[in-house]
């Protein structure tokens, strides 16, 4: 796109160092006006510090930031949407039990009050860009995608003209992604200005005007998506050739490894936030459950893990867990790779070789008769890091200072130490590398070779379908259909997690037909 | 998550534990304070004396002031050395047993104690009978305790006759038929000016009703000798419930009976000193008399005893006839009833009325 | 490698409290300085006299309950709970032991047997009084900070309604104090004469205050319960999902604390008044600021402790010198504010550092996830 100067955005030789590590390096971007600039790399490439440094969190070391064609220097966040910057975040930060409008004009009440001029200010941007959304309505009842578009309103209410959209479409089905992209070419048709963060390649090719790829903290190329294909761009991204998530011979046996019955999770207030739930995972399987983050996944897994109380019943290898505590379920076999390991996974401050005790702090060799044997804890933890390569100096560094692909390393592990008989993995590979990914992915099919059962939960959808031997799909607790990860396409599966499956039963019939209807027409996917 | 709910702490609980505890240690020792320095230094032939307070020093207007007085006395006439040091809120037994090491291994000598809690929980092992060990060529006096050892003198009031008097004119004085009697805190020591008061107040007019309430007990460290907001308070329900005359023995707690007094158009009685001129000039005129518990003569005759070679170890009662106790007239406001409480004071003195020293309810 | 790393995990818990205390002594110079008082002379004098012999027997003595108050506190610090109750559980039980200890039916029992009752009793009172607070945790979800600051006051309405005459009081010849009955000498724990150059001990429960911390350094740092308590306590939901029962865990570090916390009252009554009084308080407080000081670390809180009982005992000259000894109460609380905010400063930049040896090391791009 040939951008009229000046370019609404222009960093040259942007340079920023952590301290010991060179976070970016050198990097040059320009952004023209009106155009959607997509910036990919594979994560922790350095994209999310740079757009920091865009969004005044981050002071540069060394380089220019221009905006419009004069330099800025932020120093704070608010100075960068002083100068007309704004960011959506991955992850909404939206109050549930407020309105649209509250929302939007909370922490900007002093731009047009909050009362009725707010509430038209907000119809006006709706209306001018597109994106509808009622002001009245509360947060809580909004689906994922109107959610999106509340962040995005809040940002052009405060006066963005350049808006920096970080992995907006991680948490949306294809669907809503179509509906994203109709939204963001609005949006610069109206003469704004979108920088687009992303991994996603066919989503990069189909949305950008332009593209930049960012390797290892610099700017390694700047395309054009018509002059690239999706595999050119992936080997750009990451030097070399893709690795590829997928199982190949079935090594499913018919012996149930974790029987699920009747699982129903209720909230505190009531709700009901597992259905019913009925799985069987045998030895050797990998079962994947597909769905649209908070359609009950990470109940499901709590409940089996025995963090929640549930009703109906659980058998592990034949004994039924249903009354025991975490403690007993994971003695007995029962590994878990938490969905947010920060929360759930480790203990940040503490030592790696605390880390590799935590969670089988009553086992061998981490304790005995009470006691904890730090001797043998400590060398298991050398064991580990050494075979899943987690990178680490020492294995008395905290936690903390580790990155997060080696600390999901160290707790895949950990868990895979114990000789599960089943995994519940949630995420395993969320915010990894790609070589991390890769050596996750070979740790699970290996253990599934040696008869270990998975419940694989992902919201990465070419994971889901390469790794798993069957799929379901969760919806509002409950699970709606079954998919055959050899011939489920992305868009097939995104469209049964839209609960598209649900009105009249069977259920799974009526996905099986309208995956069948799919795929005469659908388009090919970019599979790499 | 139900589960990890209990655990889960919000952080900034942390900080806010830290600043109460901050504030509570501050708050708690906050008190204590002014020193005099002893003027004149020039030497070893003076006598130099030391003085430990009880909790609130110097400035109480009460106890501790009484015994500064006697104190300040002393060094004007008799020419000695004086330095005294207050007490801590919070402190030990160990700690008034280090305070009063310190004085007497700093070369002071007498020393005196003012307070029971010198005493400590058994005199005979307590602080200042630990220290009069440690320092046997020092003289120690401790006012209102008894404490065994040649070295110590024993100062002690019959509180329960100064309050017979006082408790005789509140029954003369009574319109309403009812008095009431306010106690800093619910120890042996206040129940005597209880006792003494309703003894009084039964002989001048039978069937005087008698209230009587105490502030605080030992359990909260006897906060309320000085809790003026609490003493108004008790006060304010007793003269509600028909007093016309209250009786405080609560130190720096009177303040408050005082302003009670005042705001219902009442009449009280001070104790310790005489409150008539020691009050807020706003309530003295409620003030019809006060309990005079001579704690400065105690003083002052301790610290003479010792400069001129008299000290003598053992229990000294200080009552009416070593007028040690009694009652005071400034104001005027008893000088009608004053033959009729003399003559109380005289039959007391000949041991013809004796006054009980618990009471009996 | 591993030697490397050891003086950046070291810096924060050694740095911290040494800079605290140099903020402490600044503000206290500005303070001195204000008041028109000799800044130095007046350190030197604390120092001189708070390093005698007699001193130093003094700030043992001190410090032995406020090293058990401490611990006491610690052990719930640890887990993220803030027994705020110490004051109350060790009052109550030090009430209710010697009471049992000195009672008048105990008289036939030998010395030795009737001290190790007072103390068994006096733990089971504390950690029962803590227990409460731990019952309406887990079962009401009510915040132990609330429910130890009540149980304080409700402990001393007890006390106050237990400790008179007529009920666990008694009145010794003499005294206006009402107290337990005194013990008896044979169930007195003598002073030990450890300090030389001075006639007096220190409290031979000194010796279960040392006890006590080795006891916590095992159990912390050593045993499998030590583990489940601080994963509790660094990192609630992880440790749930490791397996730790959160309630069960609720109620045995609020026990144990609160067993601990029993032992509070012991060393005054065994060695110096043998006797329950109300003369005391505020050892529970005193306790939490110094287990803030000394980072819940069982040496760090020996230091702390020692540091406090140094610094009551030598406020006692300035008083004699005309110095306000209030200028120590402001030393001690500027230094546990200021233990608390260095130590987040200091394990800010230990963290940086650790992050940034990890990346030499490895080499790799700078960890996103765990930056900012």
């Amino acid at each position: 796109m040939a951008a009229e100067p000046p370019a609404a955005v222009e960093l040259s030789g942007i340079t920023k160092r952590f301290p010991g590590v060179v976070a970016n390096s050198d990097i040059h971007i320009t952004v023209g006006r009106g155009t959607i600039h997509a910036i990919v790399g594979e994560n922790g490439a350095g994209k999310s510090t740079l757009m920091k440094i865009l969004y005044g969190m981050y002071r540069p070391d060394e380089g220019e930031i221009r905006i419009n064609g004069s330099a800025v220097r932020f120093t704070s966040p608010q100075q960068a949407i002083g100068a007309g910057i704004g960011m959506v975040h991955q992850h909404f930060m939206l109050a549930d039990n407020l309105t649209v409008q509250e929302n939007v004009v909370l922490g900007a009440e002093k731009l047009y009050g909050i009362g009725g001029k707010a509430t038209a200010k907000i119809r006006e941007i709706s209306r001018q860009y597109g994106l509808e959304v009622d002001p009245e309505a509360l947060v809580e009842e909004l689906g994922v995608g109107d959610r999106q578009r509340v962040e995005i309103i809040k940002v052009l209410y405060r006066g963005a003209k350049i808006l920096i959209l970080d992995e907006p479409t991680a948490v949306l089905v294809p669907q809503e992604v179509d509906e994203l992209f109709g939204n963001l070419r609005q949006l610069t048709a109206e003469g704004l200005t979108i920088i687009f963060i992303s991994h996603k390649l066919h989503e990069v090719l189909s949305v950008a005007d332009a593209i930049t790829v960012i390797r290892r903290g610099t700017t390694v190329a700047s395309v054009l998506p018509a002059d690239v294909t999706a595999r050119e761009l992936a080997t750009l991204m990451v030097g070399s050739e893709l690795p590829s998530p997928e199982t190949r011979e079935s090594t499913v046996t018919t012996t149930p490894a974790l029987t699920v019955r009747g699982l129903t999770v209720l909230s505190a207030a009531g709700r009901t936030l597992i259905d019913g739930v009925d799985l069987t995972i045998h030895k050797g399987e990998v079962l994947g459950i597909a769905g649209v983050e908070g359609n009950g996944q990470a109940e499901l897994v709590e409940a089996i893990m025995g963090m929640r109380p549930a009703a109906g019943t659980v058998e592990l290898a034949g004994d039924e867990i249903t009354a025991w505590s975490t403690r007993k379920r994971r003695e007995a076999g029962l590994g878990y790779v938490p969905e947010d390991r920060h929360r759930h996974g480790l203990l940040l401050e503490a030592p790696l070789w605390e880390n590799r005790m935590l969670g089988h702090q009553t086992e061998s060799p981490n304790s005995g008769r009470g006691l904890l044997t730090t001797g043998a804890a400590r060398k298991d933890t050398e064991r580990i890091v050494e075979q899943y390569d987690v990178r680490t100096p020492g294995i008395e560094v905290a936690a903390h200072a580790l990155s997060g692909g080696n600390q999901q390393k160290l707790i895949v592990g950990r868990e895979m130490s114990h000789a599960p008989k089943v995994l519940i993995a949630a995420h395993p590979t969320r915010g990894v590398d790609v070589g991390a990914q890769a050596a996750i992915w070979d740790h699970i099919r290996q253990a599934r070779h040696d008869g270990l059962g998975v419940l694989l939960i992902s919201a990465d959808l070419d994971e889901l379908i390469g790794l798993s031997d069957t799929l379901r799909v969760i919806y509002r607790g409950k699970l709606v259909a079954d998919a055959d990860p050899a011939t489920v396409t992305p868009e097939q599966l995104g469209l049964a997690m839209t609960g598209a499956a649900e009105q009249p039963s069977p259920a799974v019939e009526r996905i099986s037909a309208a995956v069948e209807e799919l795929k005469k027409e659908a388009p090919k996917g970019e599979q790499a | 998550m139900g589960k990890e709910v209990i655990l889960r702490q919000a952080r900034g609980m942390q900080l806010l534990a830290v600043a109460s505890a901050a504030v509570l240690l501050l708050g708690v020792s906050a008190c204590g304070g002014g020193d005099d320095d002893s003027g004149t230094g020039d030497g070893k032939t003076k006598v130099k004396v030391g003085l430990a307070f009880d909790i609130g020093g110097r400035g109480d207007k009460s106890f501790n002031d009484a015994a500064a007085a006697g104190l300040d006395k002393a060094k004007q006439e008799l020419d000695v050395e004086v330095k005294d040091l207050a007490a801590n809120a919070t402190e030990s037994e160990n700690d008034k047993y280090e305070r009063l090491k310190l004085l007497c291994t700093s070369g002071y000598n007498p020393v005196i104690a003012v307070g029971f809690v010198y005493a400590g929980a058994d005199p005979a092992t307590g602080p200042v009978a630990k220290a009069a060990k440690e320092c046997p060529d020092t003289k120690f006096a401790i006012i209102d305790s008894v404490v065994p050892g040649s070295n110590v003198a024993s100062l002690v009031f019959a509180e329960e006759q100064g309050s017979f008097l006082v408790g005789a004119a509140a029954a003369l004085k009574t319109t309403s038929g009812t008095v009431g009697f306010v106690g800093g805190c619910d120890t042996p020591l206040i129940k005597k000016f209880e006792a003494g008061f309703k003894a009084g107040a039964a002989a001048a007019k039978a069937g005087t009703k008698v209230l009587a309430q105490y502030i605080s007990t030992p359990a909260d460290k006897c906060s309320g000798f000085n809790d003026p907001a609490k003493g108004q308070t008790v006060a304010e329900g007793m003269y509600d419930q028909g007093a016309d005359i209250v009786y405080q023995a609560a130190g720096g707690s009177g303040s408050g009976v005082f302003k009670a007094a005042k705001a219902k158009g009442k009449l009280a009685i001070g104790v310790d000193s005489d409150q008539y001129n020691t009050a807020d000039a706003a309530v003295k005129d409620v003030i019809i008399t006060s309990m005079l518990k001579r704690v400065d003569v105690a003083v002052y005759d301790f610290v003479k005893s010792v400069s001129n070679n008299t000290f003598a170890a053992g229990t000294l009662t200080f009552d009416l006839k070593k007028e040690g106790v009694g009652y005071s007239t400034s104001g005027g406001k008893v000088d009608d009833i004053k033959p009729k409480l003399d003559e109380y004071k005289q039959q007391i003195i000949d041991g013809k009325v004796t006054v009980p020293t618990a009471p009996t309810s | 490698m591993k030697t490397r790393f050891d003086w950046v995990r070291l810096l924060p818990p050694l740095i911290a409290p040494l800079g605290a205390i140099l903020i402490a002594l600044v503000v206290s110079s500005i303070v001195l300085a204000v008041g028109g008082k000799e800044v130095f002379p007046t350190f030197e004098l604390m120092l001189d006299y708070g390093s005698q012999p007699g001193s130093i027997a003094a700030m043992l003595d001190k410090a032995t309950p406020y090293y058990l108050s401490a611990v006491a506190a610690a052990i719930g610090f640890r887990m993220g709970l803030f027994n705020i109750g110490v004051d109350g559980q060790y009052r109550i039980a030090a009430l209710l032991a010697a009471a049992l200890g000195g009672a008048s039916f105990m008289d036939a029992v030998p010395g030795v047997v009737r001290i190790v009752l007072i103390v068994l009793v006096a733990m089971l009172v504390g950690a029962a009084w803590a227990g409460l607070a731990a019952l309406l945790k887990v079962t009401r979800g009510v915040s132990e900070v609330i429910s130890t600051i009540m149980l304080n006051t409700i402990a001393g309405g007890f006390v106050a309604f237990l400790l008179t005459t007529d009920k666990l009081g008694v009145q010794a010849a003499g005294s206006n104090a009402v107290t337990t009955p005194i013990l008896p000498k044979d169930v007195w724990i003598s002073d030990l004469p450890i300090v030389s150059g001075t006639k007096d001990g220190v409290f031979g429960f000194i010796v279960v205050a040392a006890l006590v911390g080795v006891a916590y350094w095992f159990l912390l740092g050593r045993t499998r319960f030590g583990f489940d308590l601080r994963a509790a306590g660094a990192n609630p939901s992880a440790a749930v999902a490791s397996g730790v029962d959160a309630k069960r865990m609720v109620i045995a570090a609020m026990l144990l604390s609160g067993a601990v916390a029993g032992l509070v009252g012991l060393p005054q009554l065994f060695g110096e008044q043998h006797a329950f009084t109300e003369s005391v308080g505020g050892l529970g407080f005193t306790g939490i600021a110094i287990a803030l000081l000394g980072r819940n670390h069982p040496i760090g809180m020996a230091f702390g402790a020692l540091l406090w009982g140094f610094l009551e005992r030598s406020a006692q000259i300035l008083d004699l010198e005309g110095i306000p000894k209030e200028t120590v109460t402001i030393m001690q609380g500027t230094a546990v504010l200021a233990v608390v905010v260095a130590y987040e400063l200091t394990s800010h930049v230990t963290k940086r550092l650790q992050q940034k040896r990890v990346g030499e090391s490895v080499a790799t791009p700078a960890p996103t996830g765990v930056s900012a």
